[in-house]
């Protein structure tokens, strides 16, 4: 009887504990909240359905980043390398529809159409993942120096393939994708959502995403219980390069022109995302519904710092120590658990 | 092994679709024929004759969009400012009279009412003059250095056609009727040093 009280005592939490469970859960809410009411406090341009659409707008590309970082993060890792990936997807998609391919040996001319041309830049954003996974887990290199790797191979070709002018005159029907309503929603948001919904039932309802999560938690454990823990890797790399393509290809369309500067420093504003969302950068903790709440903070914070005509200077202040207040709220939070 | 050939049926069939609908091949010699390279000389001059200089006409007066602009800043350049991207710098296309107060080795500052304006004689570059009319359409540009071949080639007609004639003639209290285009900075615009890209300029003594 006494034992079972006891064990009762260690299972019930405590009033107190369950307050800070609530906080925890909900502390991103409540960020975006107080930021939301202190930014209309200062602006009343914030607060504007016009503007409340260019917020989603703008975040529509880094929440397909950042879903793709979250399913990295999740297992442990890191990509630094979808800034560039965008950047390479977007020129690619751009090049192909603008210009072809020429082979002049043989008086040949190959021209892509829209299809043709997303699905090579999806591809080879989705290839350029696989190979980070790849070099991750065939030579055991750290996915922060392997991404970063990526980075710079991938920014260079990107310059290599644009000559480094940018690349524009892409046509409406291209457009649409970055800058055209869909019943009464702008395109990017549809396709940011349809993302997140994906995300969310792979990472719940699947074993691809239990996996995920057991790998972030403990790899060798999963390794012992029969993961192919390689193959996930390589699947969630795959899958974030995916996305970045996707990605670049929203960013292309909105600007009508692949810049071969575009996307720099999107990883950083992914990774903030991913944290301030919530999930564990150690891995096998967090959640995408966190991390679109920390890409709206982001894209919220953006832009009411411009609209309070904050210098750009101060702005990239302003979101590192939101970063650092994320990433030291989170580790007092794995305290506490 | 019946289920493997169709899904390998299937799996071919969607590719050949989409391959179909992804893809065309062309002789290499016809889309080059098809498509001739931007000409941004040529470009430059039709908009100089048929869209920069009949838009003189409706520049705005300097000595007024002078004074509003220490007036009502943020509306007058709403009004006449033009800039083909985001960010604060904005250019005005104008148009004034004015006397001679120096004739420099780079500019000829002129008095226009109670401000001074120099209009440049030497360094004439950036896109002042391209952006200020606000008649640049960039849909019919397909990538940056199209458009910016088109900035360096009106610059050119300026330094050739415009200037040497100017420069020979004009001389200390000589009466000036001058347009052109002026940059200003939205957020910081520096009202004692305005300088004029000029595009028509006549000494009228």
């Amino acid at each position: 009887m006494i034992k079972e009280a006891s064990v009762n005592q260690r299972t019930e939490p405590h009033p107190v504990q369950l307050g800070q469970s609530y906080w925890v859960k909900f502390q991103s809410l409540i960020a975006l909240f107080i930021l939301c009411v202190a930014i209309s406090l200062v602006s009343d341009k914030f607060l504007t359905v016009a503007n409340g659409w260019n917020v989603l707008r703008q975040i529509s590309v880094n929440i397909c980043l950042s879903v793709g970082m979250t399913l990295v993060v999740l297992t442990a890792g890191i990509d630094l390398s979808v800034g560039s990936v965008l950047a390479l997807c977007g020129a690619i998609t751009a090049g192909l529809l603008k210009n072809g391919i020429e082979w002049p040996a043989q008086n040949i001319y190959i021209g892509f159409t829209i299809l043709g041309a997303v699905l090579i830049g999806l591809l080879v954003g989705a290839a350029l993942g696989g190979f980070n996974g790849w070099i991750i887990t065939k030579f055991n290199v750290p996915p922060f120096v392997a991404t970063l790797s990526m980075l710079t191979i991938a920014r260079g070709l990107t310059m290599l393939w644009t000559k480094g002018f940018p690349i524009s005159g892409l046509g409406d029907t291209f457009l649409y994708l970055g800058t055209g309503w869909f019943l009464g929603i702008p395109v990017p948001v549809w396709v940011s959502l349809i993302v997140v919904v994906f995300a969310v039932l792979m990472t719940s309802k699947t074993r691809l995403g239990r996996y995920i999560y057991a790998i972030g938690g403990n790899e060798n454990a999963s390794r012992l219980s029969g993961i192919k823990v390689n193959y996930v890797k390589i699947l969630v790399y795959t899958i974030a390069g995916g996305l970045a393509a996707l990605g670049g290809l929203l960013v292309t369309s909105r600007l009508d022109s692949a810049q071969p500067n575009a996307g720099i420093s999107y990883e950083l504003d992914s990774i903030a995302a991913v944290v301030i969302g919530g999930t564990s950068l150690s891995g096998g903790r967090g959640s995408i519904l966190g991390t679109v709440q920390g890409a709206v903070i982001i894209g919220v914070l953006n832009n009411g710092l411009v609209l309070l005509d904050v210098s750009p200077f101060w702005q990239q202040v302003v979101k590192g120590i939101v970063i650092l207040l994320a990433v030291i709220i989170d580790k007092s939070n794995s305290k506490n658990d | 092994m019946k289920k493997k050939i169709i899904k390998l049926t299937l799996f071919i069939l969607a590719f050949g679709i989409v391959g179909y609908n992804s893809v065309y091949i062309k002789k290499l010699d016809e889309v080059k024929a098809a498509s001739k390279g931007f000409d941004a000389s040529d470009f430059a001059r039709k908009f100089w004759q048929n869209k920069l200089r009949p838009a003189l006409g409706k520049a705005s007066d300097t000595e007024q969009l002078l004074t509003q602009l220490q007036q009502q800043k943020e509306k007058t350049f709403k009004e006449y400012g033009h800039s083909l991207g985001m960010g604060n710098i904005k250019y005005f296309l104008s148009k004034g009279k004015g006397v001679v107060q120096e004739v420099s080795e780079n500019n000829v500052s002129i008095q226009v009412g109670p401000d001074t304006v120099r209009i440049a004689t030497e360094y004439v570059f950036g896109n002042a003059v391209r952006d200020a009319s606000g008649q640049i359409n960039l849909s019919e540009f397909s990538n940056t250095m199209d458009l910016n071949n088109v900035s360096a080639e009106l610059n050119k007609i300026i330094r050739s056609e415009v200037l040497p004639a100017f420069r020979k003639q004009v001389k200390k209290g000589d009466t000036v009727e001058f347009a052109g285009a002026i940059e200003l900075n939205q957020k910081f615009p520096d009202m004692h040093s305005v300088e004029v890209m000029p595009i028509a300029l006549r000494v009228v003594k």
